[in-house]
């Protein structure tokens, strides 16, 4: 069925209208803002205020070093999650039970999620306790309000993410390659790093920059794991806005975060890109 | 027929696996026991059995309200996002509209740009224009975050199934309204429920598009409890966590029954 022109730009109309009045406007505002100091004149003053001194630098640095960690942990929990629901279950049965383990998290707030991790990591929390019992540390170690207690939380969150985009992409491999380089004598795990790997590869660069994304613009996670301690670009935003009510400058660093993560994201494009010429150049 | 060390390798995987299922699920669970603790404290594993924290949080009726303000803002932002995204989909999938391509894209964009940018964009504009802080604002940032996942899923059903079922129905003499309701709409139907089940729950869950436009008397749940747990770690906190984890699992066990969470699984990228 074909909709003609005319009546899909009826269809569009109210959407679009939407959309424009509550997501591209109110966006278009704040690049604006952004640019305009206090009295609305025109000024890179609040751009200037980022780079003054080291403390927005760090801050941003912070921000894409726990990101980065995250992402890797996600990919090394989530991938074979998402190999093993696909190339192991047998029965749809046994895979709606990993898909509900995986899901369930998911829809659940990021602060519940946290506040779990707060229980387990605590002095007296369960992992604590494990450790002493398994005579690995004589006292409890300080888990909780570390760097390391908000990568862990933001893994938590971000996992069912990555398993869902790597399964998506696992499912369509032929089925038939693999079959193919086991005939040939490759042994299981040669195949894997050979054949399957290579082909889930647009699955992995696709879930570890939906996941790095997440992971730079979490605010819930950061603000309860850190305990104060640790200051992301996401909890300066809020500060900005919610807390000293400089719509301007907090705007400069909402762009600010915006512009570095798309840069990111573009430099990792164009190195994936270049590897897989290179490879195919190899090849031919 | 498997070799030794293929065998060493399944278990390998499968040890790593289970670990991980266990990572996933582990603090759900460690919550739901601990809210049942007959102690002032958070204490694992829990002592005794009591449904106090229950009773009291469900005393307290700023919870309710805040029960209330969130399921009322996720029924009414899946409903208004579903009328945007299944004719948004239609239009992207069956029309060759110029600049259709651009409107996917910009409908689709609140999934990868951050949400906190979202929010602070709305509470600036909407301070602009007076109508900041308010049950509009929240509901509008609510359906700008969840149209993303109504469209896909709705799309991805579009582009899967046998338009010749449409082209049959116009031949028979259908005209395009018709066709739609009597052939495309009972064929997607299942990628709506799932596009707007999980957009239902993305509200459901939100804080960092909410916590802009709160007030103390206008909060949703999420951003109550966020606020509660900075100040205060009780098994109040665990039993009010818990219900929510309990309204995930019926929700996933929805998901399963009506469209199969396996299917689901496979549009949401």
């Amino acid at each position: 069925m074909r909709i003609k022109n005319f009546w899909a730009a009826i269809l569009l109309g109210v959407p679009v209208a939407f959309m424009a009045a509550f997501f591209i406007v109110p966006f278009l505002v704040v690049v604006v803002a952004s640019f305009q100091d206090k009295e609305g004149a025109w000024s890179l003053s609040n751009y200037g205020r980022i780079f003054a001194d080291t403390y927005y630098p760090s801050v941003l640095y912070t921000t894409f070093k726990l990101s980065l960690l995250s992402t890797a942990a996600s990919f090394l929990i989530g991938y074979p999650i998402a190999y093993y629901i696909v190339n192991v279950v047998r029965s749809r049965m046994g895979r709606r039970i990993c898909y509900i383990l995986v899901i369930m998290p998911l829809f659940t707030s990021n602060i519940v999620r946290s506040f779990g991790w707060i229980i387990l990591l605590g002095r007296q929390g369960l992992v604590n306790s494990t450790l002493v019992t398994l005579g690995l540390t004589d006292r409890p170690i300080p888990l909780l309000f570390t760097e390391l207690s908000i990568v862990i939380g933001l893994t938590y969150i971000l996992v069912p993410f990555m398993v869902l985009t790597v399964a998506s992409v696992l499912q369509t491999i032929d089925k038939s390659l693999v079959e193919a380089a086991l005939d040939l004598g490759t042994s299981r795990l040669g195949t894997f790093l050979r054949v399957t790997f290579p082909l889930s590869l647009p699955g992995v660069v696709a879930g570890s920059l939906i996941v790095f994304t997440l992971a730079v613009s979490a605010y819930v996670v950061p603000s309860i794991m850190s305990g104060g301690r640790t200051v992301v670009m996401a909890m300066s935003i809020f500060e900005q806005y919610g807390a000293l009510f400089d719509f301007n400058f907090g705007a400069a660093l909402a762009v600010g975060l915006l512009v570095v993560t798309l840069i990111l994201i573009a430099l990792y494009l164009f190195f994936i890109e270049r590897q897989s010429a290179t490879r195919k150049a190899v090849k031919s | 027929m498997t070799t030794f060390p293929e065998r060493i390798g399944r278990f390998l995987l499968t040890a790593v696996v289970w670990a991980g299922f266990v990572f996933l699920t582990l603090p759900l669970i460690i919550i739901v026991a601990v809210s049942f603790t007959e102690t002032e404290y958070l204490s694992f594993p829990p002592v005794g059995f009591t449904l106090r924290w229950y009773e009291q949080f469900l005393a307290d009726t700023s919870y309710l309200e805040s029960i209330g303000l969130s399921a009322s803002i996720a029924v009414a932002s899946t409903a208004i996002a579903t009328l945007i995204g299944v004719p948004t989909a239609l239009v992207i999938a069956r029309s060759t509209l110029p600049g259709r391509k651009l409107v996917s894209t910009i409908f689709l964009s609140p999934l990868i740009l951050p949400t906190i940018v979202v929010g602070a964009a709305l509470l600036q504009y909407a301070s602009a224009l007076g109508f900041a802080r308010s049950y509009l604002a929240l509901l509008a940032g609510h359906v700008v975050i969840i149209v993303p996942y109504i469209l896909r899923t709705v799309l991805a059903s579009l582009e899967r199934f046998d338009q010749s079922l449409e082209e049959a129905g116009q031949d028979l003499g259908a005209n395009g309204v018709t066709t739609f309701f009597l052939v495309t709409l009972p064929i997607i139907k299942p990628g709506i429920v799932a596009g707007a089940l999980f957009a239902l729950i993305i509200s459901w869950i939100n804080v960092e598009l909410s916590i802009f436009n709160s007030t103390a008397s206008l909060m949703p749940l999420p951003v109550k409890l966020f606020n509660y747990v900075q100040y205060a770690v009780d098994p109040m906190m665990a039993a009010i966590s818990a219900a929510t984890i309990y309204v995930a699992i019926v929700a996933v066990v929805v998901l399963d029954i009506f469209v199969g969470i396996d299917r689901v699984a496979a549009t949401q990228k």
